[in-house]
């Protein structure tokens, strides 16, 4: 037993993890790529293994982490206890990110940590070729993937506006009402009116009361924990999935692929066990969901005499068009106006879409309005060297602070990409990703935009901007909030033409029969949306996909 | 008129964080011929907490231990560091912690590295009493609302007071 950072053990010996034998489906990543997907194949009879790198994290220590994440001295990557040679990784380009602290590996994968915003991608995010002449556009439509969206959104329980502005078509209303505004909301939504800018409230994977799971108790700390259980996490399709006769094997990361003769189907994924052993999983099936970092990182590493550029390559394109959301944060100062940051809960309850759109030259902006501007009062109070009277006088010099977070897009390069560091290993030496990452002009004028649109709220109502951080801030200079890293989209693209993409629109590889892949990604351009929502409709269509040929 | 921090209030936050029992604590505050590690704790967060508040076991009972999972597992880390506090107090006044005057145990926070220096997990004696006792006895006070209520914020982070709260704001 290993005592983990929030005092969690996880046990390294007890359980089996020998392969499941005739399985059909044998799904790489327990996070919410693989979890709906998994659920969705085990409910109709298929039986389905999931191996997952990291381990299942139990509920009782979720205070503790919650309690890391305030401590003003432990690392994000500490809370879900990311870290060391297992993820160790490259950032050889223009941006560094802090990858640990932006991804987790275990049951539930990143949605363990995520803010839960989840916007549907627009009309014209799968048209930015047609309609803009950037980018390319995606083999299917948005109509093609409106009832997947329909049903993720019903499966993980989203409050929603049924009738807000700058949306897609909607086939019918949210599972739940939107989240009530907050202070800030109320606020951001007086001074938009006088700019003629609307506030909606954000789609939020959180429940309100309607789900078979804990109602939010407004803890506050969503991104990164949330004790209560309500934020939505992968975990909750896993155990759905188990409970339809699903196996996941825990802590087994997978090292390679294996395929047979011919090459034209995948036989095996190979991985080790915590004791040290190599296994073998067969399935009919295999579907590498482990996200956008470490898929294309497994695929190259499946490399073989008849594939030596890396498993479903042929086209080269294997790790390129890489894309993330560039970021850009605003914060100001309210003078005399108690904003009650930090009160309300959830991270996030409304937002702006009306800059979603873009245009040619300048990406669109999906703007959250926060709720959670500032410092916990408790990591105030703990990053003090104060105590008694002093100490309250410190930590009650905030209060009155109210900022937005901006997600940006990003257009697709061909050399903003992953791939192999051969000149460093993780624990199984095998070498480790690494991401070269260059923003341009597109996104910076998006970022540019969105942080005007901050501006001009905060200082429409009254307030001084206090602090900004963008795609035009030096690199150097950025507060770790800010480095990229978060939604991580493209590097295994959708496409029809074999030659300059790897996976077809059912998310089936080109080269192998039965190789899947579920994730972001998969994104031929990216949107400003937060990805998850769409990285779950996704699978569900693939899932049907993967059903129609194994009933087949 | 002080603050008195109560059963009550405790009792309500363990409500809100659906823990219903406060098994394992009863221990703390166990009394013996020699003092508890319970009114240690008291007498630290005297120091730290603000002078309008007046602390009591029960609080600290509850609001604190409610939120440490692996009680045995602090148990022990709390003994070691009520040591380490004990042994500088015992240098710098001549006495225990709970045997100094309040002027004494606010100097002695003052004169060493209690708060003042660095919080670690698994670091130096000071170190650890800063992490393992101080920052706990800070967020049971100020991640719950009567920590929250001074500062005009009844439902601070890392207390489960329910969500949506919003007092409506007039600029």
């Amino acid at each position: 037993m290993n005592e983990t950072q929030s005092g969690e053990a996880q046990s390294s010996e007890n359980l089996d993890r020998t392969p499941v034998e005739d399985a059909d489906v044998c799904v790489v990543g327990a996070g919410p790529a693989g979890a709906l997907l998994s659920y969705s194949l085990a409910k109709r009879g298929h039986d389905v293994v999931i191996l997952e790198a990291g381990p299942r994290f139990d509920m009782e220590h979720r205070v503790d982490r919650m309690k890391l994440q305030i401590h003003p001295d432990r690392g994000v990557n500490e809370v879900w206890d990311m870290g060391g040679e297992r993820d160790a990784y490259s950032m050889s380009g223009e941006q560094d990110w802090p990858l640990n602290k932006r991804r987790v590996k275990g049951v539930g994968g990143t949605s363990l940590h995520w803010g839960s915003v989840t916007p549907r991608l627009r009309e014209k995010d799968f048209e930015m070729e047609s309609r803009f002449g950037v980018g390319k556009d995606w083999p299917i439509s948005y109509e093609d993937l409106q009832p997947y969206y329909a049903r993720a959104e019903q499966e993980v329980g989203i409050a929603g506006p049924d009738n807000a502005p700058h949306q897609p078509p909607r086939e019918e209303g949210y599972p739940m009402d939107p989240l009530p505004n907050s202070a800030s909301d109320d606020l951001f939504a007086e001074a938009a009116e006088a700019l003629d800018i609307d506030v909606q409230s954000m789609p939020m994977a959180i429940n309100t009361g309607k789900y078979d799971r804990n109602q939010c108790q407004g803890y506050g700390t969503c991104e990164h924990v949330c004790p209560s259980g309500a934020k939505y996490t992968a975990e909750v399709h896993v155990e759905k999935a188990e409970a339809e006769g699903a196996t996941v094997l825990t802590q087994t990361p997978v090292q390679r692929f294996e395929h047979g003769p011919d090459g034209e189907e995948v036989t095996g994924a190979v991985y080790k066990t915590p004791d040290g052993n190599t296994h073998t999983q067969e399935a009919d099936v295999f579907v590498a969901a482990a996200g956008a970092f470490e898929t294309p990182r497994l695929l190259l590493l499946s490399e073989s005499d008849q594939y030596p550029d890396g498993l479903a390559n042929s086209s080269g394109t294997v790790g390129r068009y890489f894309m993330q959301h560039e970021g850009a944060l605003v914060i100001g100062i309210v003078p005399n106006q108690e904003t009650y940051q930090g009160a309300y809960g959830p991270v996030v309850s409304s937002g702006i879409q009306q800059f979603y759109e873009g245009t040619a030259e300048r990406g669109g902006a999906n703007i959250m309005l926060l709720n959670t501007s500032d410092p916990s009062l408790a990591e105030r109070a703990i990053d003090s060297s104060g105590f008694g009277d002093d100490l309250l006088e410190t930590v009650n010099l905030y209060g009155n602070s109210i900022g937005t977070l901006n997600s940006v897009e990003m257009l697709p390069r061909e050399d903003n990409r992953i791939t192999l560091d051969r000149s460093k290993t993780d624990n199984h030496g095998n070498p480790v990703p690494d991401v070269q990452v260059e923003a341009g002009e597109f996104s910076e004028k998006g970022t540019e935009k969105a942080i005007q649109v901050g501006k001009d709220l905060i200082e429409e109502m009254g307030g001084n901007v206090a602090f900004v951080q963008g795609t035009t801030t030096d690199s150097d200079e950025f507060i770790e909030d800010i480095k990229g890293g978060y939604h991580p989209m493209g590097g295994t693209r959708m496409g029809t033409d074999p030659d300059d993409s790897v996976v077809d629109p059912n998310l089936q590889t080109h080269d192998l029969d039965n190789l899947y892949i579920s994730g972001g990604g998969v994104f031929v351009t990216g949107g400003a949306a937060n990805p998850t929502l769409t990285i779950m409709a996704l699978s569900l269509k693939a899932a049907d996909n993967i059903h129609g040929s194994l009933a087949g | 008129m002080p603050i008195e921090l109560t059963r009550r209030d405790a009792l309500s936050a363990l409500t809100a964080a659906g823990i219903t029992s406060t098994a394992g604590c009863a221990g703390f505050s166990d009394r013996t011929a020699d003092a508890s590690p319970m009114e240690t704790l008291v007498g630290v967060a005297d120091v730290l907490y603000p002078s309008e508040v007046e602390v009591t076991e029960e609080f600290i009972e509850t609001f604190m231990f409610g939120r440490i999972t692996d009680k045995e597992v602090y148990r022990e880390r709390l003994t070691a560091g009520i040591e380490t506090l004990n042994e500088l107090a015992t240098n710098e006044f001549g006495s225990a912690f709970l045997g100094l005057a309040p002027d004494e145990r606010v100097s002695l926070f003052e004169e060493t590295a209690l708060r003042s220096g660095d919080s670690v997990h698994d670091g130096g004696d000071i170190e650890q009493v800063n992490y393992h006792i101080l920052d706990e006895l800070l967020f049971a006070f100020y991640a719950s609302p009567k920590g929250g209520e001074l500062v005009g914020n009844p439902n601070p982070r890392g207390f489960p007071g329910g969500f949506g709260y919003n007092p409506g704001v007039t600029q």
